[in-house]
């Protein structure tokens, strides 16, 4: 038995909802829709097996039961997982005649699961990507500086354009994946093997963007060259020391107190801070 | 009379985040377009001119990124210092940008911590403990006891934040302000340092090989000098572009599919997934 189109085009719009940078929002999105235990419920009420699909959902749920992702670092893609994953996962334990709430059931849909999900990624690559061109227009607006413009663009581009995104890479995949069936997994997997040329630079790419995001926010912070010592400290933190970002946040607020000290020293004492700053710094005159 | 922002642009504000903080995701400005469009209505309402009103918004043009909602609370408190901005306050953008560079860091921290890796495994548990056999009430019960607690937790973040930036205000604009926002900066900066070591994560896969059994792995010897050393160098790579060669964010993204095309072609770089 196969899925049916009306029944793909359902599954395909819950992708676009539930997907991580998805148009049901975060909470609602994300976090609800896109759990493979609620997706079970959802996609057992689109194919009309309540049971097995929560049954399913569970199982795959195990695997993703602490899916954290730090920074729009994505391992696993929720949308596919879900919506692609537990419908196939149902689909290939009826072909097989298994009992749903067997061990090979299960193993069969966690497997299934976590195949898809990694394919998934690429869908979610696509749609962060695309997302760039209706930031690009977002930006035009802003510099554009006319208000009514801008009062009418960025929510556009925030919460209408997205859907484009999410059209080629969710909804499409989803229900051309849905409907040619599990056979389509394979497929893909022949045609665009992860040792291959495409997939290493993608996401090689993937690796690299968050220094862009990071650059530009030390393009804001670093205003001269010693502010790289204060970040290189940061850095060092988390990377030698294994300090997670609120142990190196606290550690941050101790040497920010001692400078606050100091400055504060410098505001109460002027004649200090004059002589002090008389030799290499003419801010600091203006302040007093 | 001061002016204030109203409960109605407030919640438009809230509402707007809370769905919006990441539908328009993209690597390089991951939360920014949530967090303009929850600024609009705020801007719109607080100020006149359309002049004042696209200076305010172009505030918020910086990148922006946390536990979208823990980091609810980021937004109430510039939503505070806005309406003290629009009141005369003389807060400049880099102490706003200071102050969410400094809080999105360890916020993310919390929030991924506390509410994606504590809270909802817990929820999960206790729901999945409930579908046994294929029971409806599992994902029911996760879904209304999450939907619930997140409303009310994010609406709480968004008030605790409107009030503490009203007051936080004076501390930021009195005679010490210069001191606490060297070191709001201070702070800001180093969660950033710690943000490219944790957040990024570029690696080699280059092998010299010497001989039959001897040959030179690349990241091991990156990793004796410095841990995470291509996390530093490209981050400081793409700052370099950026700011002493004034090139835009996206030409310096496509530059870097060059780079990765190239470094994949000669086997620089080799992400090593497998189906």
């Amino acid at each position: 038995m196969g899925i049916s189109m009306i029944q793909a085009i359902l599954l395909g719009l819950f992708a676009c909802l539930a997907s991580l940078p998805g148009m049901g929002g975060t909470t609602i999105g994300n976090y609800t829709l896109g759990r493979p235990l609620v997706g079970g419920l959802i996609v057992g009420l689109i194919l009309g097996d309540i049971q097995t699909g929560i049954i399913v959902g569970a199982s795959i749920q195990l695997v993703y039961i602490a899916l954290v992702t730090p920074g729009g670092t994505v391992s696993a893609d929720v949308r596919a997982v879900t919506y692609i994953g537990i419908p196939l996962a149902i689909l290939a334990i009826r072909a097989q005649g298994l009992d749903p709430s067997s061990e090979a059931a299960s193993g069969l849909a966690a497997s299934l699961g976590a195949a898809v999900g990694t394919l998934g990624t690429v869908l979610f690559y696509g749609t962060a990507t695309l997302n760039l061109v209706w930031q690009g227009i977002g930006w035009k607006a802003m510099d554009g500086g006319k208000w009514d413009t801008i009062k009418k663009t960025i929510p556009m581009v925030d919460f209408v354009f997205p859907w484009i995104s999410h059209i080629l890479f969710s909804f499409i995949p989803t229900v051309a994946i849905c409907m040619a069936g599990e056979s389509m997994v394979g497929l893909m997997k022949d045609y665009l093997p992860m040792d291959g040329i495409a997939m290493k630079t993608l996401f090689t790419v993937g690796s690299l963007l968050p220094a862009v995001g990071v650059a530009i926010l030390c393009k804001q912070v670093v205003q001269k060259p010693l502010d790289w010592v204060t970040f290189g400290l940061g850095f060092t933190l988390a990377a030698v020391m294994g300090c997670n970002l609120i142990a190196s946040a606290l550690i941050a607020v101790f040497f920010a107190l001692i400078n606050f000290k100091v400055e504060q020293l410098k505001t109460a004492r002027p004649a200090i801070a004059a002589a002090g700053a008389a030799s290499f710094d003419d801010e600091e005159e203006e302040d007093i | 009379m001061p002016k204030t922002v109203s409960k109605k642009a407030r919640n438009s504000a809230f509402l707007r985040w809370i769905y919006g903080n990441l539908t328009c995701f993209s690597q390089e400005h991951m939360q920014t377009f949530g967090y303009l469009a929850a600024m609009l209505p705020v801007v719109d309402e607080l100020y006149d001119t359309e002049e004042e009103k696209v200076t305010a918004l172009s505030t918020y043009r910086t990148f922006f990124n946390t536990e979208p909602q823990i980091g609810t609370m980021v937004v109430g408190l510039t939503v505070g210092l806005e309406e003290a901005r629009a009141n005369g306050e003389p807060l400049d953008d880099d102490t706003i940008n200071g102050i969410r560079a400094g809080l999105m860091g360890p916020l993310a921290g919390l929030g991924d911590s506390i509410i994606v890796g504590t809270f909802i495994p817990i929820l999960l548990g206790i729901a999945l403990g409930l579908s046994t056999g294929g029971n409806a009430l599992g994902p029911l019960f996760y879904i209304v006891a999450w939907n619930v607690a997140m409303y009310f937790g994010m609406k709480f973040a968004f008030d605790q934040g409107y009030e503490l930036g009203g007051s936080a205000v004076e501390a930021l604009v009195g005679p010490q302000s210069a001191a606490l926002r060297s070191s709001i900066v201070m702070v800001g900066t180093m969660v950033i340092g710690s943000v490219a070591a944790t957040w990024i994560n570029i690696t080699t896969a280059l092998v010299v090989p010497f001989s039959a059994d001897s040959s030179l792995v690349l990241q091991d010897t990156l990793d004796s000098i410095y841990p995470k050393l291509l996390n530093f160098v490209f981050v400081w790579f793409c700052w370099w572009l950026m700011t002493k060669r004034k090139m835009s964010p996206t030409v310096v993204m496509g530059l870097l599919v060059v780079i990765a095309l190239v470094g994949v072609l000669i086997g620089f770089f080799n992400p090593g997934l497998s189906y």
